[in-house]
């Protein structure tokens, strides 16, 4: 090799590391994993209790860094003899939506691009044809005559169709029956989305934008924490609040009492009397057989 | 040309190219994404748990205005008041009372004060089988007549609840009949529905009657 080709083949190899430099230049924005310990983070279920002290609070700090308020990040685990089952009257619902707003703030989901765990279809009376459903009504008051309304969200499913596609188990059901995803593991392939029947799995195409002022400091790790882009979320019965013994944000908005929710396990719970006594169309696309917790009943 | 300097121009055009094709992505010759369309803010009516209306005894208990309880403010203790009814037996109402709106049960069949008022004591209630029951307390009332109704309502099946669903963490709040409904014309009112989803992939708002087909 003489001098002149070895300068001529430096320069030229030079410049074509910086184009690619330059071509790659895009990663330097990926700040969601500025941390070394977020990515190199264990799988939820091994993390030893003093691990999960550590991660609960760096998402603390990671949060109060982006959003300027502390939030109280807790990690809930599920309680022994209770499994939670969502009882809702359609025959009470009048479609106000009132349940997904109150979600979307209890559970900080991103307001733009909207991610909202219940969708609200209006269905004319007399059928339960899906295919005849209108989600987008916008009339001046409900309810309207002639319709029904059926709020459509998560089913926590006994036989959960999303936890068997999930390649990493980023994904699964928890003893209480709450199906839980760890967004710290999910790799946002979106195979859960496409496997579950009722919507319930919605994906962070983007980044999250919630407004400051509106974000709700009381977090679970399993729950209501911002997620990043790229990860799948869904509704966990606000487990920040179920797993402490409060009653879920959307049944708490509904102005009409149509929501129950409570411990199918305990005889004397408001879903044990429904389940016993109402007429209950037992559960949505049962024929699937994904067995539901999510029912439906019709009253007078 | 010899095979040396064949190469060298491969790697150099190449190297043009990346370095055109970092500059072309640096200052976004393709365009921008168009920015996202603004999502007006939720109203925080639509988050917030109150009822649909404010029960006298919920309106004592939050320091209200309460002066519309008491009846012997207008109504004089020794005079019975006397109703007075129209052609069609609807109630006439004393003008003192015309925020009434008497639309309990169908037909005009419920049209007399006293079915629920006590009239020898205007501040108690009475029930049809002889019990007195306070001005603020109700719910027992409601009870006589809506029996199935009142059942369920005992069990949380009807009506709202808040708060706990687990007894060993905290209390579980029932409202009373009267939080919801008004006792003199009870059905459930019209709501104003909070906005409609906006699509992801249209950008578009809600639309005011949407196609029928798809």
């Amino acid at each position: 090799m003489n001098r002149r080709s070895f300068l001529r083949n430096s320069a030229v190899m030079a410049s074509g590391f910086a184009a690619i430099a330059a071509a790659l230049s895009p990663l330097r924005e990926l700040k969601d994993y500025s941390s070394m310990d977020e990515f190199l983070q264990k799988y939820y279920k091994e993390l030893t209790p003093e691990e999960m002290q550590k991660v609960l609070k760096r998402i603390e700090n990671q949060v109060e860094r982006e959003y300027g308020l502390r939030p109280h990040v807790r990690d809930l685990r599920p309680m022994d003899g209770v499994e939670f089952v969502y009882a809702l009257n359609l025959t009470r619902c009048v479609g106000c939506r009132k349940c997904v707003h109150a979600c979307v703030a209890e559970n900080n989901q991103s307001r733009n691009p909207e991610i909202q765990y219940i969708r609200v279809l209006k269905l004319p009376h007399g059928s339960l044809n899906l295919e005849q459903a209108d989600h987008t009504y916008a009339p001046e008051s409900v309810p309207e005559k002639g319709y029904f309304y059926m709020p459509i969200q998560c089913q926590q499913c006994k036989n959960p169709p999303c936890v068997k596609v999930c390649p990493v188990n980023a994904t699964w059901q928890e003893s209480d029956g709450i199906t839980v995803i760890d967004y710290n593991w999910c790799i946002g392939c979106r195979y859960c989305a496409a496997a579950c029947p009722y919507w319930a799995r919605h994906f962070n195409f983007t980044k999250p934008s919630i407004p400051k002022e509106q974000i709700n400091p009381d977090m679970a790790y399993l729950g209501n924490r911002p997620r990043r882009q790229g990860v799948m979320e869904k509704c966990h019965f606000c487990i920040q609040r179920t797993r402490a013994g409060r009653m879920p944000a959307c049944l708490e908005v509904c102005p009409v009492g149509a929501r129950k929710f409570g411990n199918i396990l305990d005889p004397n719970s408001e879903v044990s009397n429904i389940i016993r006594k109402k007429r209950v169309f037992i559960q949505l696309k049962e024929e699937l057989g994904t067995s539901p917790r999510f029912f439906y009943y019709f009253d007078v | 040309m010899n095979t040396h300097s064949r190469s060298s121009l491969v790697l150099g055009v190449l190297s043009v190219v990346l370095v055109l094709l970092s500059a072309a992505f640096y200052f976004e010759l393709w365009g921008r994404t168009p920015a996202r369309p603004a999502i007006p803010p939720v109203d925080p009516a639509f988050t917030n748990t109150a009822t649909v209306r404010m029960s006298g005894a919920e309106l004592v208990r939050t320091g209200g205005d309460a002066s519309g309880l008491d009846c012997y403010a207008c109504h004089d203790h020794k005079k019975q008041v006397v109703l007075k009814y129209d052609t069609e037996k609807r109630i006439i109402l004393a003008e003192e009372h015309n925020d009434l709106v008497m639309a309990h049960g169908t037909h005009n069949r419920n049209n007399n004060c006293f079915n629920c008022h006590d009239d020898g004591n205007l501040e108690l209630l009475q029930t049809r089988d002889g019990r007195e029951l306070k001005l603020l307390d109700s719910t027992p009332l409601c009870g006589s007549c809506h029996g199935p109704t009142y059942r369920d309502w005992e069990v949380g099946v009807h009506g709202r609840t808040s708060g706990f669903w687990d007894p060993k963490a905290g209390e579980l709040t029932r409202q009373a009949c009267v939080s919801c409904h008004d006792p003199h014309s009870p059905k459930f009112p019209q709501q104003k529905p909070a906005p409609a989803p906006h699509s992801l992939r249209t950008s578009r708002g809600p639309t005011e009657e949407k196609g029928k087909g798809h």
